[in-house]
């Protein structure tokens, strides 16, 4: 008992590592708010791409599909390696420029930036399938209220059901977040000094996990209050969906599991507004 | 008010709208087996038929939402099927609005902005002259208290005057309301029609897909009978409806009024 304490709750130990491992949490947190910014616009700009319409267009539906399945099939992981490999190679073989392929931008270092890229590389892909259940269960008299009116189909998608869809997938879009942010913690194979690799660097010397318990109850200290919020936008939807108006209950359940847990379910009910 | 709608020449002598064999299919349904049908300006017709009779397809292929297989469309004496497709889903979008049995307004947008939006993304109208003729049409469908309300916080008929306004906002020459009461509490029919009625009695050309007799019998000018995705009959109301020449006309018109 006196062991199981020890090693997972020695308080001098976390005190001593305290600077480091917050240290390593900033990196983290750096790298969620960053790849998750950029992959929820990069899946929004894949969403979209998925909805044009059109003949001429198919291929372009066909090759973001063909994206969007690629990545949310491959493991994380292997992304960033492939990423990392690539790009530093690339430039050592002066296919691009050092500056690209050993990118310490903004004073972040390589690693980090590999990170980044890998993190919405995937994540927008899973992001994609979410704002596409947003965007279809929009009903449709709401695209032919807005051509009816003249607009173009960029404009509706743009002014009139985009809007609609985000607002009805923030739930699940904050879900696909707490599932980044823990996946930020693959970045430290491949060299980030995040907080999972801290404590771990400890653990390996002191033969101690504490400096890892810091390091999750700093990550709890977030993902808890965010699957929280979740909770309550999914409950402010279902209040307002109540009578019968615009949002659909775009909510899943309150999940927090792994990267596996891939995208947002199907499309969400709709209101039952739409007209056969 | 909207009277400047009608103010450009080309072919005014003509008929507004024109249908020539118009066919539609979804699939193996074969939905409009041929119509034609010819509305002047000005003119309201109403559609009648039984459900699945094609009455709304008929409606969603005029302005395009739903392109006809074979058969022509002329606007203004300019067809908008056949090639150049976008051309003419441009030309009837800018002419003819249409409203919706859903309403189907933007619930993200107030009633004001549910106005403003397409005047200035489409129109390119500024702010203050979108607004003040949004403005101008909710006084005019009685709504001026209603301006900042969100759709939700609105009755189905209130949210249909403000679906009326919206199109009228487009200065349209003309109107497709489909079954645009049959989604409302029967107290709210009324507000509804009477905003239509008013509409009519200012000279809008107005193509509407209905199930109330009596507003085809008093504001429709004329009445086509649809069954089976052709039309069956088609003349003045008083005679549609108080004299039918079709044994379907009959029938069908023998079921509705019995209630």
């Amino acid at each position: 008992m006196d062991f199981i304490s020890e090693y997972y709750f020695d308080f001098g130990l976390m005190g001593d590592n305290l600077g480091p491992v917050l240290e390593g949490f900033w990196l983290t947190i750096k790298l969620s708010v960053l790849s998750g910014a950029l992959a929820l616009a990069w899946g929004l700009v894949l969403a979209v791409l998925r909805q044009l319409p059109g003949t001429p267009l198919a291929p372009v539906r066909w090759l973001t599909i063909a994206y969007i399945d690629a990545f949310r099939g491959i493991p994380l992981l292997l992304v960033l390696f492939l990423v990392s490999g690539f790009l530093s190679a690339a430039q050592a073989e002066d296919v691009i420029p050092r500056a690209i392929g050993l990118p310490e931008w903004l004073g972040q270092t390589s690693p980090f930036w590999y990170g980044v890229i890998a993190l919405t590389l995937t994540y927008g892909a899973y992001m994609a399938e979410v704002y596409r259940a947003g965007i279809e269960a929009v009903p449709r008299g709401q695209t032919e209220a807005a051509r009816s009116l003249g607009m173009s189909h960029g404009q509706a998608m743009r002014f009139v059901i985009v809007p609609q869809a985000v607002r009805t997938v923030i739930p699940p879009l904050l879900n696909d977040f707490i599932a980044l942010m823990k996946d930020t913690s693959l970045v430290s194979v491949i060299g980030a000094l995040e907080v999972v690799q801290v404590g771990f660097d400890v653990q390996t010397s002191e033969f101690n996990g504490s400096a890892l318990v810091l390091g999750a109850l700093l990550f709890l200290l977030v993902t808890i209050p965010l699957a929280r919020l979740v909770d309550v936008l999914i409950a402010r939807q279902q209040a307002r969906s109540g009578r019968g108006g615009a949002a659909p209950g775009g909510g899943q359940p309150e999940s927090t599991s792994g990267p596996a847990a891939g995208p947002a379910g199907g499309p969400a009910a709709t209101g039952g507004l739409g007209r056969a | 008010m909207s009277a400047e709608a009608h103010s450009d020449g080309a072919a005014a002598n003509g008929p507004m709208l024109k249908l020539v064999d118009v066919h539609k299919r979804f699939g193996q349904l074969e939905v409009l087996r041929g119509v034609d049908l010819e509305i002047d300006r000005g003119e309201v017709v109403c559609v009648i038929g039984p459900s699945g009779s094609g009455k709304s397809t008929l409606l969603r292929c005029i302005n395009l939402l739903e392109p006809p297989e074979s058969g022509q469309i002329f606007l203004e004496g300019t067809e908008i099927t056949g090639g150049g497709a976008k051309q003419g889903v441009n030309f009837v979008r800018r002419r003819v609005g249409m409203v919706f049995q859903q309403f189907n307004l933007f619930p993200h947008k107030s009633a004001v902005e549910n106005i403003c939006i397409a005047q200035e993304k489409v129109l390119g109208r500024d702010r203050a002259e979108a607004r003040e003729k949004a403005e101008r049409l909710l006084a005019r469908v009685g709504l001026a208290d209603k301006v900042g309300e969100y759709p939700d916080r609105l009755s189905g008929g209130q949210q249909q005057r403000v679906a009326i306004a919206r199109a009228l906002a487009m200065d349209p020459h003309a109107i497709l309301f489909d079954e645009v009461t049959s989604a409302l509490d029967p107290e709210l029919v009324g507000e509804v029609l009477d905003t239509m009625r008013e509409l009519a009695e200012e000279g809008m050309t107005m193509i509407v897909v209905t199930h109330e007799m009596g507003f085809a019998r008093d504001v429709g000018r004329r009445v086509a009978f649809m069954d089976g995705g052709v039309v069956v009959e088609c003349g003045p109301s008083a005679e549609v409806l108080g004299n039918p020449q079709q044994a379907r006309t009959k029938r069908f018109l023998g079921q509705v009024l019995e209630h």
